[in-house]
């Protein structure tokens, strides 16, 4: 027989299922304006404002259902996850937000120079597939990605240190410097928060508090 | 080197007549700390907690097999006085008993007056003494005569806890002690649960799975007479290893 709090559960998943969709559009309009033209600053602001309401109507539904239900086990354990993954997703809306502000006050990096364009656009491409592993795996409930999700992780790391070695040693005018900077650090931050979700997935599936390394 | 635990349960079984309640139970309770026992109906907890203070012996044709192993010393054994070790071992009831006839004074004194102690200075202090560890002093103490029956509910089982501590136990069994109260005197009791567990092992049976996260440093999940889990009580509720338990606490049973 189902509980009422597997009613409530469900539609917290369901508010972060919706999250998931938002901070993954975000991501992916503004990454794409920072290469190519488009005008979607005020786009991205609106979903970013609308992923931190989210957030915080995920917060405060996982508060009202620890009020009623002192949930325990595998319930206390989604409860504390969705929270956690919301406010991930919370923070990708944000650096979607930061990358937008790129595009709009530096024309994001089109005006770089050809190695910088392709630079990001690689790094980019490997962020954006890790926030749908992540992304695909929080909905699915499923561990499946981790392998992949690790080995993306490091790879963006490497991408982050090595542009910075690249960049310091370049002639570019400084507002490239200062676009492309920002970008790579923001694309690397993004890897990051989705990394933390995923070990919320792990904690909210196993229990066990493990780091992706 | 003195242990951390008060008492040892070694392969201990039940019975009731032909019945076995209680199957190969390992376990050891810490002192200073709140354990619970929980699981459903007829799971053997209350089986399980009158086997350590030889109380189960009292039903007839109930049967204990293994060791319950309390300051290095096995209850169960040949020359073994179930009297003493269940003045060491007290125990507090689902229902608060109290006599009710009996002033509240005498139901504290009951005990160490049938342990021989007479003397009224001694008496009136090991039942003020009783008293102000349950809580109860400041509200009883402007009339000690009165019967333990003009007391609420939650006062009588914190008058039954008074008459457990007057004879100094080193372990407080708990069966389900707050079952038959309103939430203030639940709360009242649980909060007194807390702060004996500084001085004494407590056990305490329930059937509410929040009490249990709420009061104890340990649980243990009884399913049909096993124990099935055992551990620090943040562990159990928040990644309990058996799915047992998890269908239980998380009330996914049946």
């Amino acid at each position: 027989m189902e509980r009422i709090i597997d009613l409530e559960l469900r539609g917290l998943e369901t508010m972060v299922a919706h999250m998931c969709e938002l901070a993954h559009r975000a991501i992916s309009t503004a990454l794409h304006e920072s290469l190519h033209h488009g005008d979607s600053y005020d786009k991205v602001r609106e979903t970013s404002d609308f992923l931190m309401i989210l957030a915080d109507q995920v917060e405060d539904k996982a508060v009202e259902i620890i009020l009623k239900f002192q949930p325990v086990a595998s319930d206390l354990r989604m409860v504390k996850t969705l929270m956690r993954i919301s406010y991930d997703l919370a923070r990708l809306g944000r650096y979607a937000l930061d990358i937008a502000y790129v595009n709009k006050r530096f024309n994001g990096v089109r005006d770089c120079d050809e190695w910088i364009r392709e630079y990001i656009k690689n790094m980019g491409q490997k962020v954006m597939n890790m926030v749908e592993l992540s992304l695909a795996s929080i909905k699915d409930k499923s561990l499946k990605s981790v392998k992949e999700i690790s080995y993306l992780e490091r790879e963006v790391d490497e991408l982050y240190k090595s542009f910075l070695d690249k960049i310091a040693k370049d002639t570019s005018e400084s507002r490239a410097i200062v676009s492309s900077v920002l970008i790579v650090r923001y694309l690397e931050r993004i890897a990051d928060h989705m990394v933390y979700a995923y070990e919320a997935l792990i904690y909210m599936l196993t229990g066990r508090r493990e780091l992706i390394e | 080197m003195s242990s951390p635990y008060k008492i040892e349960v070694e392969n201990l079984n039940a019975w009731y007549g032909h019945q076995q309640v209680l199957i190969d139970i390992n376990m050891k309770i810490k002192d200073k700390a709140v354990t619970a026992i929980m699981g459903p109906s007829g799971c053997g907890k209350t089986t399980f907690i009158r086997c350590l203070n030889r109380m189960h012996e009292l039903v007839p044709r109930a049967k204990v097999s293994g060791k319950v192993i309390f300051n290095g010393v096995n209850i169960y054994d040949n020359g073994v006085d179930p009297t003493w070790v269940r003045k060491r071992i007290g125990m507090v009831f689902q229902k608060p008993n109290p006599f009710p006839m009996m002033s509240i004074y005498d139901n504290v004194a009951f005990g160490p007056r049938i342990h021989g102690i007479g003397d009224k200075k001694l008496l009136d202090q090991i039942v003020r003494q009783s008293l102000e560890m349950a809580g109860l002093w400041e509200e009883v103490k402007g009339d000690l005569r009165r019967p333990a029956s003009a007391l609420s509910g939650g006062q009588q089982q914190r008058l039954c806890i008074a008459r457990a501590l007057a004879l100094e136990p080193e372990v407080i069994l708990m069966d389900e002690p707050t079952s038959h109260l309103d939430p203030i005197s639940a709360a009242k009791i649980e909060t007194l649960i807390r702060r004996l567990a500084e001085k004494y092992a407590i056990v305490i049976v329930t059937h509410n799975v929040q009490q249990a996260a709420r009061v104890s440093d340990y649980v243990a999940f009884f399913y049909m007479g096993r124990l099935v889990e055992y551990g620090p009580t943040k562990e159990v509720f928040e990644r309990p290893r058996s799915e047992l338990t998890e269908r239980y606490v998380t009330g996914k049973f049946g």
